[in-house]
């Protein structure tokens, strides 16, 4: 019985992997027989049989002929990548606003990725880095998260599964995994947020923004955080870090997609084009600044015009 | 795996102005290019059939869409050895599938299943584009694209390969209306529901335009169109639907069949 | 009876000159000694029932787990050695997510039932891989209740391995009578309730304790909610129409 309990032991992922195993030659019942594959999953639920290249320095062969690490933008195989991604914490839950653009060298290889990540009804994960690790891992993420739920009969919390996310990439550091993510949801402590990279860094915060934008994004949310922000208030500031960022920076663009994390889930709030919203800023402020001057002009002071 | 080990040793008598590398390379562009256009009940999968090395032609047929199911159709582009490849075991995966679960595998679980054989070459990946299109469970016509490492989005259109910088502008313009206004009182854009007529003429024209700008791309083109059950044919069979000089077939159905038809149609295009 | 037997009772993967191997059939005794289990199909959802027998009133009778989720659309009711059949659902729960992992679709009824019988005859002594998981063979049977595209689903798996698909069907100790009064009152148009009421009259009959909301435990597989475990009021609120009948 305790081979049972070994064999039903969630294995470390990867753990074999260095062991030149193709697809085609594993014999486990899970590769194919009644349950036809699971591809490289192992029957425990744990990944195993990554190939890998026969080289002396895998990581070096990825660089080579990738993209992937940024170090060779050149190579052949471009990897999509990912960009401006934001999420903040405030008193109504958790704003998670990011862009859509996935750039390939300097071509738009799509404006319409969905970097948000649905995990479960709870659980967001965003997408910056490797389209491919984010998408990947975070399904994974979502699937071991269901099993939890199925073992311990109560969902899991954000801590944990960003620590399941985290444990998982940080087994493949220094192997060229590029992800940039940050898992939010709402669990028994509240709203939160858990940072989480393919470095292995994994850390709890109000406030984060990830990808070649953030720091334009950054700008715009500083400006305008508080922790007493309203729903509206919330949602509009996310979008508009998006829009600037999406603005001032060539690598993100496109569309903003805007989500809330409440108490009971989280929402989907909409869908907005990047470049139509600025000019709609633009007309909003340029409005403002009108109107300002003909009560300037009227001769009216301009503090009077408050109610 | 076997050119690692056969590389060219380091037995150079002559000096050489460069230094001999010893690194693998397993990898080689073989140029040509797909498309997909998912429309409201039928998809339409293209790829041309050149394949070339450099500027050294290679084949002027070389297959790059392959039917999977009754109603799933794989373009592959990129590396035609992993392309061909990567077709060949998901051709096996849909068998093994077929006999455990006793059913075909739907077009999602089809995309699905790709991502994770990509991934699993997330290491050592397959230098191939994927583009998936078909019919989906629901009825409605799909496309989905894929990145080398398994990332994949469902979409109305998508162009991939060497002439994908000069056929996905194009049909961003004519498939997602980007940068068109409606004439002033007429009806908005709608994606997604062109009629067939129209989505192969923007097939073949796209085909034809890369085709004399881009020189990897040329020879021959094949077009796969997958039919929701029920759907009527009349507008791709009828009289003078096609163009001149293309030739319609339509594809026995693989398994039980559930009322989709798949028709493959051929053009020539351009040989210099 | 014994007697003849006993050279062929050690190796568990020994046959008989008969052809029969014994810890198997042993194993598929040690269910009748279980609590009775009932399943009922009907066009609207399949339903569990199960007994919980509760020895001592000192006893949490809510602590004894007879019926598990393995997915949202798949549950699992036991009879035997229950201990056992923890091993089969983390299973069948791994694979069914895994499924769900790889083709983003729920697992089939009958594939997850497969799956679980997969490791059934993984017994004996290991042998060169490490695929020989158990010294024994399981002693335990399910009735696995789902709904997929082909609709509701019962399925009976036994030590085995065999998997047996059900209209009803009822394992464990009282499983004889239960199973012919299921026979004489099951029609293909059983509405839920009928079926949760049907079962529980099932259970009645054969269990030895006065039938109340603390010792037996309902379950349900619908199109709408997929698996759920009846709570206490709607425990009792099917209790008490078995009583006014």
């Amino acid at each position: 019985m305790n081979s049972v309990l070994t064999q039903l032991q969630p294995s470390a992922p990867h753990q074999n992997r260095l062991e030149e195993q193709d697809e085609l030659d594993r014999t486990d019942a899970a590769s194919w027989g009644s349950m036809a594959g699971f591809g490289n999953l192992d029957r425990t639920g744990g990944v195993q049989g990554m190939s890998i290249p026969r080289v002396s320095d895998p990581t070096s062969f990825l660089d080579m002929h990738t993209d992937n690490m940024s170090s060779n933008p050149d190579a052949k195989i471009k990897i999509a990548h990912g960009t401006t991604t934001l999420a903040f914490k405030f008193q109504g839950g958790v704003i998670v606003a990011v862009d859509s653009r996935a750039t390939a060298g300097s071509y738009v290889a799509s404006g319409t990725v969905k970097k948000v990540i649905e995990i479960n009804k709870f659980l967001l994960g965003t997408m910056a880095g490797g389209a491919a690790d984010c998408q990947y891992w975070e399904t994974y993420l979502g699937m071991q998260c269901r099993l939890y739920e199925l073992r311990n009969k109560e969902r899991i919390s954000v801590a944990a599964a960003s620590k399941i996310l985290s444990n998982i990439v940080y087994q493949y550091k220094g192997m060229g995994l590029s992800m940039g993510t940050m898992v939010c949801g709402w669990d028994k402590t509240g709203p939160c947020i858990f940072y989480v990279d393919s470095d292995g860094q994994r850390l709890k915060g109000d406030l984060f923004s990830v990808g070649s934008g953030s720091t334009f994004a950054y700008g715009v949310l500083d400006q305008g955080y508080r922790w007493d922000l309203t729903d509206e208030e919330a949602q509009e500031l996310g979008r508009r870090s998006i829009i600037a960022a999406g603005h001032r920076d060539a690598y993100s663009g496109n569309t903003c997609n805007l989500y809330h994390v409440k108490e009971n889930g989280w929402d989907f709030i909409g869908n907005y084009d990047v470049n139509e919203l600025w000019y709609e800023y633009e007309g909003k402020k340029k409005a403002e600044r009108e109107s300002q001057n003909a009560a300037a002009a009227a001769g009216a002071s301009p503090m009077a015009v408050e109610p | 795996m076997a050119l690692y080990h056969n590389q060219p040793m380091a037995h150079a008598q002559e000096p050489t102005a460069a230094p001999i590398e010893h690194r693998f390379n397993p990898y080689s562009d073989n140029g040509g290019s797909i498309l997909a256009i998912a429309g409201t009940d039928f998809s339409v999968i293209a790829g041309d059939t050149r394949q070339s090395e450099g500027y050294n032609i290679q084949t002027r047929y070389a297959r790059k869409v392959w039917q999977l199911t009754d109603k799933a159709v794989l373009a592959t582009n990129g590396f035609a050895a992993d392309g061909n490849n990567f077709v060949k075991r998901v051709k096996q995966r849909l068998e093994w599938y077929e006999h455990a679960h006793h059913k075909p595998m739907g077009l999602k679980s089809i995309a699905r299943m790709i991502q994770t054989m990509l991934y699993g070459k997330r290491f050592f990946p397959y230098y191939v584009y994927n583009i998936l299109g078909g019919i989906e469970e629901d009825g409605s016509g799909a496309v989905y694209s894929f990145d080398p490492v398994g990332s994949y989005e469902r979409e109305a259109c998508r162009a991939a390969g060497a002439a994908q910088s000069l056929i996905q502008p194009f049909l961003d313009n004519q498939i997602y209306f980007k940068n068109q206004q409606p004439e002033p009182g007429s009806q908005p854009f709608i994606p997604g529901n062109l009629p067939l007529a129209t989505v192969l003429s923007l097939v073949v024209d796209s085909f034809t335009s890369a085709t004399e700008r881009h020189i990897e791309v040329g020879d021959g083109m094949e077009i796969y169109i997958v039919m929701a059950r029920d759907r009527t044919t009349d507008d791709l069979l009828g009289e003078g639907k096609l163009q001149k000089g293309m030739e319609i077939e339509e594809l026995g159905t693989l398994g039980e069949g559930q009322g989709e038809r798949t028709f493959l149609v051929r053009q020539a295009l351009k040989r210099d | 009876m014994f007697l003849t037997r006993s050279e062929y009772d050690r190796g568990v993967n020994t046959f008989s000159p008969e052809g029969r191997l014994f810890q198997v059939e042993y194993a598929m005794e040690a269910i009748k000694l279980g609590s009775t289990t009932v399943g009922i199909t009907t066009p609207e959802g399949v339903i569990l029932a199960v007994e919980k027998r509760v020895p001592s009133p000192l006893l949490e009778s809510s602590s004894i787990e007879k019926i598990m989720e393995i997915d949202s659309h798949i549950g699992t009711a036991m009879s035997g050695l229950t201990a056992d059949a923890r091993t089969m659902v983390e299973h069948a729960r791994v694979t069914s997510q895994m499924h769900n992992f790889t083709y983003d679709e729920k697992i089939g009824v009958e594939s997850c039932t497969q799956a679980v019988c997969d490791l059934a005859l993984r017994f004996g002594e290991s042998v060169e891989d490490d695929d020989a998981l158990m010294s024994r063979p399981f002693g335990v049977a399910l009735l696995i209740a789902g709904i997929d595209e082909k609709g509701p689903q019962l399925y009976h798996t036994d030590p085995s391995g065999t998997f047996v698909r059900y209209d009803a069907k009822a394992i464990g100790s009282g499983s004889d009578a239960a199973q012919q009064s299921l026979q004489d009152a099951f029609h293909k148009q059983m509405t839920l309730m009928e079926a949760h009421s049907l079962a529980l009259k099932v259970l009645k009959q054969v269990m030895e304790e006065k039938l109340d909301e603390n010792n037996v435990q309902l379950a349900q597989v619908t199109k709408e909610k997929g698996f759920e475990i009846l709570g206490e009021n709607e425990l009792k609120a099917v209790i008490e129409t078995l009583a006014a009948a």
